[in-house]
């Protein structure tokens, strides 16, 4: 029996347990960075390694309610089978201990209750009972050799979204994806070469741009979490693919929430039909996450804003119809208050013109993965907007309508993070069962198929808080904490599982021939876009320590 | 004219099947189910001929336990317009299929039924073929093209020697075969219509028709491991092994 007896009830006390350890957590940062019981910006940088420490501790906590969760809906549905049960358990040992041990916040920086500042006395009431139980017998080898067993089928948990209209939904992405996305992406990525435009109408005729646009506006009014397994799925097959819904998924928000009746009526139903493909142009090459900086400016002249500045790693910025541009309104104003954004349309560009408009030039930038888009620098020189492009018609908004938007774009990366490592995780399962050596197929060897296995376990964490942060977006509530925590935990999930799966290739993981290559390479950037590790960190626990949420 | 799609839920075609432990059949627990292959070709035919304007309506029947709801709402999601759901939750076997098929042939009077060949659980490939006997209707069954004009249906039939070309009289029975087309992706927009599409649910006693199976299941076994052959080092060697070791010559 490798199923613990009482699980269920185990981890609902180790849940609780672990809730006390953060608690305490929690207070003892709040002392390094708080005087007379307000937070200083100063001193959290100064503790930033504690600070980002217990955002990281507190999306473990997260990652095994949700995993809970998951599994009591499973179990009461009657569908919580010997794979989930291990799953769960595997999750909770696993997370349990590092919470107990230390946190790698990357490879080479290991946060321990110590460096919170967390007294011993705390972590020896942490390290009993029910929690000692799961760390000692929670995640053992042979715990992830079943799992690894049970996997061979194709089966990887079930998602437990209960709901008939996803669980089609996520079928037929899926067959799309095995058609027409997995069988030519790799060609894509070595030739360096844009998602063909027949892929993209495909996309849009199966209603991907305009998901979550409402249906007043031309779209379907679906949720967040139908956006969550289509981007999964898409991004399964290709993280270019799974990207394409990001751009007008941000583009419609922002009009949205934030553009006049005008505005909606004339954009949202072209973005949702795909006829219009959006691109977001923020950064500029000395501006990346401290946005209030940016220095790209649109003066007034008459009718139309003359626009002047620098930008970079813009997306798809040579194909697209749109530009969300965020720039200076307010010369005088150097923080975020003088910025606004425009919804400025542009020609579609070639490869060997990306920017056919006056006032507006630029060029492509190389890039590891993440291909099928390209990323391109733009210099702006007297490009010309309407007056009337300005999205809301009032100047010095554009700070806040972006940050309206952020909550889903980072929702939207988690589930694009969930699906890349899935694809890792298929494409080292694969690998290990057709790979002969010592005359077996390695997944034979327990270190082989406890990777894949500890793989599939932590998808599922991510997965889990990626619909977490999803259900309570379509709930109407402030999420951007939970939303953090499931793009912080699932871009390092992407790349631990891209890596470990190269890995588990040896040798043939690093020949360009093989999918694996280009799923570490895309996997890479997860941790950094939607914003970096570090960052998220570093909002997520300015989110707690203010009591948010 | 009206089409009548009769659909499947079945074992997904990329689950590798296993039998159960006491032997009493395939096992479904836990597996991921889908519509039979042959069945979606039926549906996307269907809704081909809606679009052409050669038919007006297209209603998809499963007959299966509570779940076959779900395979019946992806055909709505693909574009047939209404389902019959005829609820059994045990085993039915082609001819009773075939019965019930029958009486929803004549409540609902459709000009065509399409049928995959067959379903890829048990392969039988019966069920068309029974179901236009008990009609009396003509028959094309392993069509890879398919065209209604006026009273006739020509139909072309993958055969054993190469491609045999029909015209049958409607209303017919068709089963549809690979070739025949490539059924497209519900979209989304499609998949939200088809949460409002109607499913009719029956018993198979609405319908009057005794679905209690004529056979009976002895046992279901995995097929043998295959063995590793051995190296022969010329024909010589062959032939003896040919002949006395499998004795085939």
């Amino acid at each position: 029996m490798r199923v613990l007896d009482g699980l269920l009830p185990t981890c609902g006390e180790a849940l609780a347990a672990a809730e006390t350890l953060l608690a305490a957590a929690r207070r003892a940062v709040e002392e390094k960075v708080s005087a007379d019981g307000i937070i200083g910006n100063d001193a959290l940088e100064q503790e930033q390694f504690a600070a980002h420490g217990f955002a990281w501790m507190a999306t473990y906590v997260e990652g095994l309610r949700q995993m809970l969760g998951w599994a009591r809906r499973l179990d009461d549905a009657g569908r919580l089978g010997e794979l989930e049960s291990l799953m769960l358990q595997s999750a909770f040992g696993e997370y349990l201990a590092q919470l107990y041990g230390g946190i790698a916040l990357s490879q080479v920086e290991v946060a321990r209750p110590r460096d919170l500042g967390v007294a011993s006395a705390d972590v020896h009431v942490f390290f009993k009972g029910a929690v000692k139980t799961l760390i000692y017998e929670g995640n053992t080898s042979a715990v992830r050799r079943r799992i690894a067993q049970l996997m061979t089928d194709g089966a990887f948990g079930d998602p437990g979204l209960e709901d008939e209209t996803l669980d089609l939904v996520r079928d037929q992405f899926h067959r799309f994806v095995e058609d027409k996305v997995s069988p030519d992406a790799h060609q894509w990525h070595l030739d360096d070469e844009l998602i063909p435009m027949a892929v993209v109408e495909q996309m849009a005729e199966l209603g991907v741009f305009g998901l979550t646009v409402p249906e007043e506006w031309g779209g379907l009014g679906m949720g967040k979490t139908a956006m969550c397994v289509v981007t999964e799925e898409l991004s399964r097959g290709y993280i270019g693919v799974g990207s394409l819904g990001t751009r007008s998924e941000i583009a419609a928000e922002l009009i949205r929430l934030g553009g006049t009746t005008a505005q909606k009526e004339k954009y949202l139903p072209r973005i949702a039909s795909g006829e219009i493909l959006p691109t977001a142009v923020f950064t500029e090459p000395n501006t990346g996450s401290d946005l209030a900086s940016l220095r790209a400016r649109a003066v007034r002249d008459g009718d139309v804003y003359r626009i002047t500045g620098n930008k970079t790693w813009i997306t798809h910025g040579g194909r697209s119809d749109l530009m969300t541009l965020l720039v200076r309104t307010d010369g005088d104003e150097k923080g975020y208050r003088g910025l606004s954004m425009f919804l400025a349309e542009k020609p579609r560009g070639t490869d060997d013109d990306p920017f056919p408009a006056p006032g507006m030039s630029g060029g492509e930038i190389p890039v590891l993965g993440y291909r099928g888009m390209k990323e391109y620098e733009i210099a702006f020189d007297g490009f010309e907007v309407p007056a009337d492009a300005l999205l809301g018609g009032a100047p010095g908004q554009g700070f806040k309508q972006l940050m309206a938007t952020f909550e889903s774009a980072r929702i939207q990366t988690a589930a694009r993070a969930v699906g890349v490592a899935q694809n890792a995780l298929e494409l080292g399962l694969t690998y290990a069962r057709d790979r002969k050596q010592f005359g077996k197929p390695i997944y034979e060897f327990p270190r082989v198929a406890g990777k894949l296995a500890w793989m599939a376990v932590e998808i599922m964490v991510a997965r889990q808080m990626a619909y977490f942060a999803g259900r309570e977006k379509d709930s109407g509530r402030r999420c951007d904490i939970e939303a953090g925590m499931a793009k912080l935990l699932a871009a390092r999930v992407a790349w631990a599982g891209a890596d470990n799966a190269l890995q588990v290739h040896g040798g043939n993981g690093y020949a360009l021939e093989f999918a694996i290559s280009r799923v570490l390479c895309d996997a890479r950037i997860l941790n950094i876009f939607e914003g970096a590790a570090e960052i998220q960190a570093h909002v997520i626990v300015r989110g707690l320590l203010s009591g948010r949420n | 004219m009206k089409v009548l799609v009769a659909i499947k839920r079945v074992v997904d075609f990329n689950v590798n099947i296993r039998v159960r432990g006491d032997g009493s059949g395939v096992e479904t627990n836990n597996v991921k189910m889908s519509m039979n292959p042959f069945d979606e070709i039926a549906v996307e035919e269907a809704i081909r001929m809606r679009e052409a304007g050669t038919a007006e309506e297209v209603v998809a029947v499963s007959i299966g336990p509570a779940q076959s709801a779900e395979t019946i709402r992806t055909a709505l999601a693909m574009g047939a317009d209404r389902g019959i759901h005829v609820l059994c939750e045990t085993q039915t076997e082609p001819l009773a299929v075939a019965k019930l098929l029958k009486a929803i042939v004549e409540k609902e009077d459709p000009g065509l039924v399409i049928l995959g060949k067959q379903a890829i659980d048990d392969d039988c490939n019966q069920t068309g073929q029974m179901l236009s006997a008990l009609l009396g209707w003509a028959q094309g069954a392993f069509i890879s093209k398919l065209a209604v004009a006026g009273g006739n249906a020509e139909v072309t039939r993958e055969v054993d020697g190469g491609l045999e070309k029909v015209s049958i009289k409607i209303p017919a029975v068709v089963t549809v075969d690979l070739r025949l087309n490539e059924p497209r992706y519900a979209s989304l927009p499609n998949i939200m219509k088809a949460k409002k599409k109607p499913i009719d649910q029956m018993s198979p006693d609405d319908l009057g028709v005794d679905v209690a199976p004529r056979m009976k299941i002895l046992k279901v076994e995995e097929p043998p491991k295959r063995q590793a052959g051995v190296k022969v080092e010329n024909a010589a060697q062959l032939v003896d092994k040919l002949k006395n070791e499998a004795k085939v010559i």
